[in-house]
């Protein structure tokens, strides 16, 4: 084990030109642990590395999910056999550029990492039905040109709202930027009525680009089963609430809702998905 | 982390002025005013990646053009009264979700700013920022002065619209200054660097809206521009407070007519002398600032 802190090094992973896969928990859609957690089980990822949590996060005490006490956690994965390193970690609360630049001295210096794929989720309006898409912002135009083979919407135009920060992935985007590692943050739109559930049409959205990027060769099936299964829920719940239907067929014509409809439509859906479905 | 000089200008015996962000804006607006006033030069910086999180990303065609963070900036200007360096913050280290920079990261801003102050062989530094007083929106915002030692107290008398703490009714001396507009009059008086807060008065009810308060700015740059021996032209931060104290109006016909009755009683408050009470009794001053706060809890949270 070696350590320079804030980083841990449990065994030095044997990689020599791998691509670095980013999520985050706490994302819209969980999308960023499911995606790192469905890649790691797939492909048997190892724990290799971690950043120690004091400087980063607030410690006082712990937080509470399903039931469970959480403590942060930043954790790295190797997957020789496909020359990837999988980090997930839950966002960090403070002395982020340290954190960043830690998130790259790992890839850099131990991974030999060349390239960064950092996932993230955004709130769309369309309705579940809608085909998902993945759009791309990358920190340079050479990145942007060999992402050109692949199905993403890649001429985004965007600047911060008043009152709004730029994402971590923009920011560790723009370090990577910096020391010469080329990046794409993924962003692909969750269904707002899914956006504090769970969305594997979005998942697998982001998984076949990946696998197709870095040549992974995922059996998806497992994952096309859920996408079936979430989808008859929904159906069930359209079947089942009028107004749920009437909702989702609005949304599907391209529609607005208002904003108590759209609260009632996320509210009965999470309610629904919740009891099961 | 660390400070980036562009240039190194000559600079006799400086006086600092620097500012951050608080209530009402009222030291920014100063520290800045002063600056476009006198043409001061940028020249150098704080690098703000271990202080803050960045503030704007541009994103063109999809590709990551620009990060943008809040800015630490340093200014000077050769005059013919005091040669003069500015830092201007954009924004305090806050840790922890405060509103405030407090602890290890304000106080290492706090000296990186001191550190350029005695590059230059500064000696004196002023900050700047609200003191939230019981006083109405019509009147001349006074000046609340706190230096870091007691050797300056017999100078700050000297200043017109001025008061120590120990004007103040019922503080008797004491008081806080939070965050960096205070944080730096202590690393100050560390280092042997005299130093002078000078805080414009707000009215209570308007501390939690999303305004500046530029009649309060200009009270400090009145003092400031004393004491920098330097004429500073005002005519446009009037122009802002006009506008600002049109905006004021309409958020005080707001106020539920039994409050501002209340508060209303404060235009009549005058200070002949410092020390000497207002027309305002302790209790009916106890009952403003309670009727004050329960109108903006009701608002949600006073903004």
């Amino acid at each position: 084990m070696s350590q320079g802190y804030p980083i841990t090094i449990y065994k030095e992973p044997d990689l020599r030109r791998s691509s670095l896969v980013l999520g985050w928990s706490e994302d819209i859609g969980n999308l960023g642990r499911k995606v790192t957690d469905y890649l790691n089980w797939k492909l048997r990822g190892q724990e290799f590395a971690e950043i120690e949590p004091e400087d980063f996060f607030s410690l006082g005490g712990v937080g509470i999910r399903d039931n469970v006490a959480q403590f942060s956690e930043s954790k790295f994965y190797a997957c020789p056999e496909h020359e990837l390193v999988i980090f997930q970690s839950d966002p960090p609360g403070a002395e982020w550029h340290e954190f960043l630049t830690s998130v790259l001295d790992v890839a850099e210096h131990h991974c030999q990492t060349k390239e960064l794929y950092l996932l993230g989720a955004m709130v769309s309006f369309d309705a579940h039905t809608a085909p998902r898409q993945l759009l791309a912002v990358v920190n340079s135009a050479e990145m942007k040109e060999v992402l050109g083979q692949y199905a993403l919407a890649r001429d985004m135009d965007y600047q911060t709202a008043p009152g709004e920060r730029p994402t971590l992935n923009s920011f560790l985007l723009w370090i990577a930027k910096g020391r010469n590692i080329p990046g794409v943050s993924l962003w692909v739109p969750i269904p707002f009525y899914l956006a504090a559930m769970e969305d594997a049409q979005a998942q697998k959205k982001v998984l076949s680009f990946l696998n197709e990027r870095l040549g992974l060769r995922i059996d998806f099936s497992d994952l096309d089963q859920e996408i079936r299964k979430q989808n008859e829920q929904l159906a069930r719940a359209r079947s089942r609430f009028p107004q749920i239907d009437d909702y989702i067929n609005r949304l599907e014509s391209n529609l607005m809702l208002s904003e108590e409809e759209n609260g009632e439509l996320i509210k009965r859906i999470e309610d629904f998905l919740r009891e099961g479905g | 982390m660390g400070i980036r000089l562009y240039q190194d200008p000559q600079l006799e015996k400086p006086i600092l002025v620097a500012s951050w962000p608080g209530i009402g804006n009222i030291g920014i607006m100063a520290a800045n005013t002063l600056r476009g006033v006198l043409g001061a030069e940028e020249f150098g910086e704080i690098e703000p990646w271990d202080f803050f999180y960045p503030k704007r990303v541009l994103i063109r065609k999809g590709i990551l053009e620009y990060l943008g963070f809040p800015s630490s900036k340093f200014y000077f200007k050769k005059t013919e009264g005091k040669d003069i360096m500015l830092f201007i913050g954009e924004e305090q280290p806050t840790e922890g979700g405060r509103m405030y920079a407090e602890g290890r990261k304000a106080y290492h801003m706090a000296n990186l700013v001191l550190d350029v102050a005695e590059k230059f062989k500064c000696r004196r530094v002023y900050t700047s920022g609200a003191a939230v007083a019981l006083t109405h929106h019509t009147a001349k915002p006074r000046v609340w002065a706190v230096p870091n030692s007691e050797s300056l107290i017999p100078e700050i008398k000297r200043y017109e619209n001025t008061v120590l703490m120990s004007d103040i009714e019922g503080r008797g001396g004491h008081g806080n200054i939070t965050g960096l507009n205070g944080l730096l009059l202590g690393v100050a008086k560390k280092r042997g660097l005299e130093a002078i807060c000078l805080m414009g008065e707000i009215p209570v009810y308007l501390q939690g809206l999303p305004l500046s308060y530029p009649k309060a700015s200009k009270s400090v740059l009145e003092v400031l521009s004393h004491s920098l021996k330097t004429e500073v032209n005002l005519d446009k931060l009037d122009e802002l407070d006009r506008e600002v104290e049109r905006k004021i109006e309409e958020f005080y016909q707001q106020i539920p007519s039994e409050i501002r009755g209340q508060l209303d009683r404060l235009r009549h408050v005058a200070y002949a002398q410092p020390a000497e009470p207002g027309p305002i009794t302790e209790a009916e001053e106890k009952k403003i600032m309670e009727d004050v706060e329960k109108f903006f809890k009701k608002r949600g949270g006073g903004g």
